[in-house]
């Protein structure tokens, strides 16, 4: 098994009248156990836009699992975003700098992780923690 | 105007050859400026001892503007790594997108896109009291 942690830290000194600072570990594991996830996938690519583009396809074996996936709009332009979609749910904007940090449920061959670049093609990067995916045979 | 951040850190020094360490700050802002994002519904414990789907946060709830660049952080607080809450988007009367599962001490952190009826759901895998916090960083 492999040990690979997440780390996030939400952080202002004046959104609220006292600071905010607030942190979590956690160690990710395979879904119901305590052995770490062992599979990964990780990449930078240009999204065109146009159109919803898969970036994560859900597969048989990545189905109801704990997998997690983290994705970051690389672009610097603020008024470019990423509209992150679910299945055919539009979940939220990935606005220039942004990331997200997500389980992946991928309960039904329909629930690919799709990506649709608004005001301009926009680089991002995702990794997929995971405990196994079906390959497509060629 | 606020400052805001949001940092993650993924390290393993075994999932693959070589180490992975990944990191990443984003500082929140409202849709397409570099303006902070100013409103927050702070940090909110929920007590959950039911395995019914339910919603954890309502769109209409709070005043989170649709389509804009909201953001949520929700976390399992309990040790328990083999009891979960299935987190959804969608209408907690009817059948939500499932994002995923939150095992016991895992996070999740994410853009909402708040539409009517994009409400935030919960589905904990049993009926063990568990407390799940939430926070939605709006405009």
């Amino acid at each position: 098994m492999a040990t690979t942690t997440a780390t996030i830290t939400l952080a202002s000194s004046d959104i609220l009248s006292n600071a905010l600072s607030l942190s979590a570990t956690k160690t990710l594991y395979k879904a119901g156990t305590t052995t770490g996830l062992d599979g990964i996938q990780y990449e930078k690519l240009e999204v065109p836009t146009g159109d919803v583009y898969d970036m994560i396809d859900a597969t048989a074996l990545g189905a109801n699992k704990a997998n997690k996936v983290y994705i970051c709009n690389k672009a610097t332009d603020p008024t470019y975003y990423i509209d992150v979609y679910i299945a055919a749910l539009n979940i939220g904007r990935l606005y220039a700098g942004d990331w997200m940090f997500i389980p992946l449920e991928a309960a039904a061959a329909t629930q690919d992780v799709g990506l649709d670049a608004i005001g301009g093609a926009q680089v991002v990067e995702f990794a997929l923690f995971h405990e196994g995916k079906t390959l497509v045979a060629s | 105007m606020a400052t805001t951040t949001a940092t993650i850190t993924l390290s393993s020094a075994d999932i693959a050859d070589n180490n992975i360490s990944i990191s990443n700050t984003a500082t929140l802002t409202t849709a397409g400026t570099t303006t902070g994002i100013t409103e927050t519904t702070g940090l909110a414990r929920k007590k959950v001892a039911s395995s019914s789907l339910a919603d954890l946060i309502t769109v209409a709830n709070t005043d989170v503007t649709a389509a804009r660049s909201a953001k949520v952080f929700i976390h399992n607080t309990s040790t328990a790594t083999d009891k979960y809450g299935l987190i959804g988007i969608g209408d907690s009367s009817g059948t939500p997108i499932y994002l995923g599962r939150l095992y016991g001490g895992d996070f999740m952190f994410f853009p909402w896109d708040a539409n009517s009826g994009e409400d935030i759901t919960l589905t904990m895998s049993d009926a063990t009291e568990t407390i799940i916090e939430y926070m939605v960083f709006f405009e």
